[in-house]
């Protein structure tokens, strides 16, 4: 009887030990394919595991929920403007139905379908941690000489190749990522992001089960029912609200090592620097925003509070709010050093640096 | 024999009373919801019922929810535990094994009845939340709205509500099984229903602690709300299938040491 029981509960670990068929696929390679994924349809359920407690402002929970909790996704995906992602939970269901113009979120224990028209900024969601999209986007800057092989797994049945990034800016808080990528369509089947000198994952997100053939059309698109509340998105975000109300300040080419970026649609007021998986975002606050995030910050065990400002960081995620006497308030935030945080904070204009 | 235990337990007071208590909740829940009209907020409550008050024929859903997490295990739990060590702690175990029929046979019998129960009690609460539903609550008959938010037909809102009801007997299965094999070991009813809830109450523990997730895919409980998938569109298969598919196994490996116990003890009572 102990040996049957025993054989039984070993059966799922026996079988994940099953060994995966490696791939003679250069690097190089492998990035490309998984950069030319995204028209590859698929259906799968995937589940993402995050360990960054970020300390936010209450208009950001969600966000913070997203990096901190275990999410649990069905996703079916025609393209990159035809793509469905449930979040399930045990009494309930989120749904994000991607087209053309925009994307339907519906929320059933709200009963509220919302809908959210195309952006150049918005705020993390769901969709954006699928192994697969999260997978893409880590690569899409990766150079050739910050990418290795790390031979083969065996992910959701499916033998996968295994891909490491490694940021080489000194400013970067994160060690490695590790991609693991299916042999046969170039999608992305797990990514671990782990922070410099971290044995464990601070963020892992994987498909539990994957079918590599195109869902139908109808099982992607989205009909409100009847009895739903249809809303828009407010303003489309917090991000882009914050955006308008911030002040315009000169920032410098470079921070902390890092040079400046250019992007469209983002707010003239906020910098972005960096490049891959090393960026530092810089914006101006107003100073009611502040003193909600302020509040925040302190009450993190691990804030660092100095003259430079407030400082804190969740594994790979580093965070800075700073207020000069005389300016208005400044955060700084993204995946580099507390001390690189420290340097840029010195290098911004109103505090002595050159714009 | 079958006949017969079936007949001692559905004559008994004491069952119907159990089963007339476990639907004491839902209906209270239910006139409190009416009277207050005030909805879980998202998020909080049991499954489907934030969505009562929309649609009032989701209410037997809701009702099994209410009772699934506590109450109904407490219901399996004391029939499947009364099952033999009520017999050996009556003092009766000892005729019932005189007749020719033997201890395997009893055994079956007491499964089966225990099993009867289950389908029984998970029909009354999804019967009972029924007429609470839609009299109390304003119903949807023609068409319902999945999880998803895609259009249910009433044929398949019917047919979804049946796999759930059939999912939720099938969960308490292995309740059934932990008390049944508890009967075999001791005299004490109270011991075996007890033993059967304590391994309840420690896998739903463990079940909310992140550092026990590698052995969750295997607590009796994980799959337990999994009835909810029914409702989604499309169905999703894969905790349902799962949550079958361990229950199966704790039936199985439970009920065949139930069986090597019995069949293998010197009765004393």
């Amino acid at each position: 009887m102990a040996a049957l029981v025993g054989v039984l509960v070993s059966l799922p670990a026996l079988a994940g030990l099953l060994p995966a068929s490696d791939a003679s696929v250069s690097a190089p390679d492998l990035r490309a394919a998984v950069l030319a994924s995204d028209t590859v349809g698929f259906s799968g359920f995937a589940e993402s595991a995050g360990g960054l407690d970020l300390p936010v402002t209450d208009q950001l929970t969600s966000v913070a929920d997203l990096f901190s909790d275990r999410t649990r996704m069905r996703v079916w995906w025609r393209g990159p403007i035809d793509h469905r992602v449930d979040v399930i939970s045990a009494g309930g269901e989120t749904g994000v139905h991607r087209d053309l113009m925009g994307s339907w979120a519906w929320e059933y224990e709200r009963a509220t379908a919302t809908r959210t028209l195309n952006s150049a900024l918005a705020l993390p969601r769901p969709p954006d941690l699928l192994p697969s999209t999260l997978g893409r986007r880590l690569l899409s800057e990766a150079t050739v000489a910050e990418v290795s092989r790390i031979g083969a797994l065996r992910v959701a049945g499916r033998d996968a190749l295994g891909l490491r990034l490694t940021p080489t800016e000194p400013a970067s808080s994160v060690g490695r990522v590790d991609i693991w990528v299916d042999a046969d369509t170039g999608l992305p089947l797990k990514v671990e992001v782990f922070g410099k000198g971290a044995a464990l994952p601070a963020l892992e997100t994987r498909f539990l089960d994957f079918d590599p053939s195109a869902p139908d059309p109808s099982t992607t698109a989205f009909v409100a029912p009847p009895a739903a509340a249809i809303r828009g998105a407010p303003v489309t975000d917090v991000a882009l609200e914050a955006g308008r109300r911030i002040r315009p300040v000169p920032l410098p080419p470079e921070l902390a090592g890092l040079p400046r970026r250019v992007l469209t649609g983002v707010p003239p007021g906020i910098g972005l620097f960096g490049r891959g998986v090393t960026l530092l975002a810089v914006v101006p606050l107003p100073s009611r925003l502040a003193a909600g995030l302020r509040d925040a910050l302190v009450q993190s065990p691990d804030a660092v509070v100095d003259e430079a400002g407030v400082r804190v960081s969740a594994g790979p995620v580093a965070l800075m709010l700073l207020d000069p006497p005389g300016h208005g308030p400044y955060v700084l935030t993204g995946t580099v050093t507390l001390d690189a945080l420290a340097d840029a904070a010195a290098q911004l204009p109103e505090l002595g640096g050159t714009p | 024999m079958i006949a017969v235990e079936l007949r001692k337990l559905f004559r008994r007071p004491r069952t119907w009373a159990t089963i007339a208590v476990l639907n004491a909740l839902p209906v209270l829940v239910a006139v409190l919801l009416v009277l207050t009209d005030l909805a879980p907020r998202p998020g909080e409550g049991p499954p489907f019922l934030s969505a009562v008050l929309r649609n009032g024929a989701l209410y037997p859903l809701a009702a099994l929810a209410i009772v699934l997490p506590l109450f109904l295990p407490i219901a399996v739990a004391v029939v499947a535990g009364d099952s033999i060590a009520g017999e050996a702690s009556a003092g009766t175990l000892r005729y019932l094994l005189a007749r020719p029929a033997g201890r395997t046979r009893l055994l079956v019998a007491k499964l089966i009845a225990v099993l009867a129960f289950v389908l029984v009690t998970v029909l009354i609460v999804a019967g009972v939340g029924y007429v609470l539903g839609t009299t109390l609550f304003d119903a949807q008959p023609v068409t319902g709205t999945s999880v998803s938010g895609t259009s249910l037909t009433p044929a398949d809102l019917g047919g979804r509500t049946l796999m759930a009801i059939g999912y939720v007997a099938v969960s308490m299965l292995g309740v059934a099984a932990f008390a049944l094999f508890f009967s075999t070991l001791t005299d004490s009813p109270l011991g075996a229903t007890m033993g059967a809830l304590a391994v309840l109450v420690a896998s739903s523990l463990l079940f909310t602690l992140d550092a026990a997730s590698p052995i969750a895919p295997y607590l009796p409980t994980r799959y337990w709300l999994s009835f909810v998938d029914f409702f989604r569109d499309p169905i999703h298969w894969r905790d349902i299938t799962r949550g079958i598919a361990l229950q199966g196994v704790y039936v199985g490996v439970l009920l065949a040491a139930a069986w090597a116990n019995f069949t293998t003890k010197d009765i004393t009572s």
